[in-house]
């Protein structure tokens, strides 16, 4: 038997962390490719502590919804876990083997992802995305270069892939700040995309509103200073992501049949 | 150290079917009247099956309840909001939201729906009983806190057990702390009474709200504090937070702040702690002595007898 247990930040304060966590786990669970898949977070229940004694299989992939390697990833998790080691690690205790994953937002094909999620969340055909930019917006901070460097990587691997005309990166926390490079866009027609893993304060008030674009809960669209602006929901909300999960099990060695399908209805 | 990283998580030597066992047998040998469980009714219904609803619930017809399915997974959403739309962190927390009933579960489905609605909490009532409980006490959960949450580790011993009484009684949080400061050094809490239902859930290990809470709480504790007639030792935002509270008590506001967070002087949590550090100041000063001022523009000589605006 094998399980999925994947975990998330999660929240004291609002359920909209949590959300694509139980969201992917579902559309997976769905699949029956797992036995039991379970979801674990660092400030909600169930607590990463008491998560291995919530699942009955002996082989536990471990997949952490979360965007870059770094603090949480590499140091939090598995001392929570009680792991003998950064991903990509096993650990053999309480009679299971333990297989920990990187984290979904560095998995090379999430570009792709964020190329054809781009293009339909904007309605763009192929002809005009190409005459469309596309700008991946990070957090950023400058105290760990890993969340900038996934986000630098990722809009570079989609810039080449030619599918818009421009992609460029822009940061909330550092430089260079996402309204510069909004306005340097020479494009008529933009589309955001928050590399975020959830819907939170930062992708519902404060990019919109430090750019004063539309909030989202009011339209995804805004006529900018001559500009049609689309504004995407944050990548860890995109139901591809629980392929992107599955995908990092199977990499990990869990037995994936072939033609399992996650199913698209899956979104947060 | 009490819990090796090794072991940390077997408190179900026989697994999760010793445990699901335990919990059918207890729910069958209950008959009609079925179980409370903190806060929901576990009852069998047929041979086999069961439901669960909200303990309050149990005498309302199943056709007024908002929700009813058989779908194990749907105690997920039941347990994400109170009744009044309030993110619930804590699962344990005693506002589960009532209107629903999971109706026509297998023992499995019963395991897995009840995990939702409480997780871990199945499994650690059984491993209370079956003497299995491994127990993580504070002094080593605050030790391997790192970042934002590493100073928590310098809470002094009778602070920390202030911490557990404001962050972890009944009127917040349906477990019962089985951990200690440390292996020698006991909380002594004080009795809190019947458990709510009758299952009694231990709480193996500090969670994340309690450790959010303590480092609010180390913050309140390092701040100077000023000696005030009649009230103690307090720091300047205890003072504040006396006038937050009466503020939103007298708009009719408090209760507003949410369950964590702990920066508003209104969140509960944070009003058990200074009730319980008002009512500490008050046992070390004892009781106020009789003003011996006349009142404001009163002319009669102190002491004062008969006051005529009491009368």
């Amino acid at each position: 038997m094998q399980a999925l247990i994947i975990i998330g930040h999660g929240s004291h304060l609002n359920a909209e962390s949590s959300a694509p966590v139980y969201a992917h786990a579902a559309a997976i669970r769905a699949t029956g490719a797992f036995h039991e898949v379970r979801e674990c977070f660092w400030k909600e229940e169930p607590s990463m502590r008491e998560v291995f004694d919530l699942v009955e299989a002996d082989d536990v992939y471990v997949v952490p919804l979360f965007i870059s390697e770094g603090y949480f990833t590499e140091e939090v998790i598995p001392r929570e876990l009680g792991l003998d080691g950064p991903a990509p690690s096993v650990t053999r205790k309480l009679g299971k083997t333990i297989r920990y994953t990187g984290p979904v937002g560095t998995h090379p094909s999430m570009s792709r992802m964020i190329l054809r999620r781009a293009e339909e969340s904007a309605g763009l055909t192929d002809e005009q995305a190409r005459r469309a930019g596309l700008i991946i917006i990070g957090h950023g901070t400058e105290r760990n270069s890993n969340s900038a460097e996934v986000i630098y990587r990722v809009s570079r691997e989609a810039d080449e892939a030619g599918v818009f005309g421009h992609v460029r990166t822009g940061f909330l926390d550092q430089e260079p700040e996402v309204g510069e490079v909004l306005e340097a866009m020479e494009e008529r027609s933009v589309v955001l995309v928050p590399f975020f893993v959830a819907e939170g304060w930062h992708t519902q008030e404060t990019i919109p509103d430090d750019l004063g674009i539309n909030r989202p809960a009011v339209s995804p669209v805004t006529e900018k200073d001559g500009r049609t602006v689309f504004y995407a929901s944050p990548v860890g909300t995109f139901p591809e992501i629980a392929r992107i999960v599955l995908e990092r099990a199977r990499e990990a060695g869990a037995h994936i049949p072939d033609g399992v399908a996650v199913g698209e209805a899956a979104g947060v | 150290m009490s819990d090796a990283p090794r072991v940390r998580g077997a408190h179900a030597p026989g697994g999760i079917p010793d445990a699901r066992r335990a919990l059918v047998e207890w729910v069958d040998a209950a008959g009609d009247a079925g179980r409370t469980f903190l806060q929901v009714r576990l009852l069998r219904t047929g041979d086999g099956l069961y439901e669960i609803r909200h303990a309050r619930d149990v005498h309302r017809s199943i056709l007024s309840l908002e929700t009813v399915t058989s779908d194990p997974y749907a105690a997920r959403p039941i347990a994400q909001m109170t009744n009044g739309g309030e993110h619930r962190p804590l699962k344990t927390a005693p506002n589960l939201r009532q209107g629903w009933a999971l109706v026509d579960l297998d023992a499995r489905a019963l395991w897995t729906a009840l995990d939702y609605l409480y997780p871990a909490c199945a499994l650690h009532w059984h491993a209370e009983l079956a003497g299995t409980l491994r127990v993580t006490h504070w002094r080593e959960v605050a030790a391997r806190q790192s970042g934002m949450y590493g100073a928590v580790k310098l809470l002094p011993a009778d602070v920390v057990r202030n911490t557990v009484r404001a962050c972890c009684g009944d009127a917040v949080c349906l477990r019962r702390v089985a951990w200690n400061v440390d292996a020698d050094t006991p909380l002594d809490l004080p009795s809190e009474g019947e458990t709510t239902g009758e299952a009694l859930v231990p709480c193996p290990e500090a969670c994340s709200m309690f450790v959010s809470f303590a480092r609010q709480v180390l913050v309140l504790e390092r701040a100077p504090r000023m000696e005030l007639t009649g009230l103690g030792r307090l720091g300047v935002e205890e003072i504040e937070q006396v006038r937050e509270i009466a503020t939103a008590a007298a708009a009719g506001t408090l209760g507003a702040a949410r369950e964590g967070e702990f920066g508003e002087g209104t969140n509960s949590r944070r009003m058990r702690y200074l009730a319980l550090r008002l009512a500490e100041e008050k046992a070390r000063i004892g009781d106020l002595p009789a003003p011996e001022l006349p009142c404001e523009g009163c002319p009669k000589a102190v002491p004062c007898r008969g006051c005529p605006m009491v009368a």
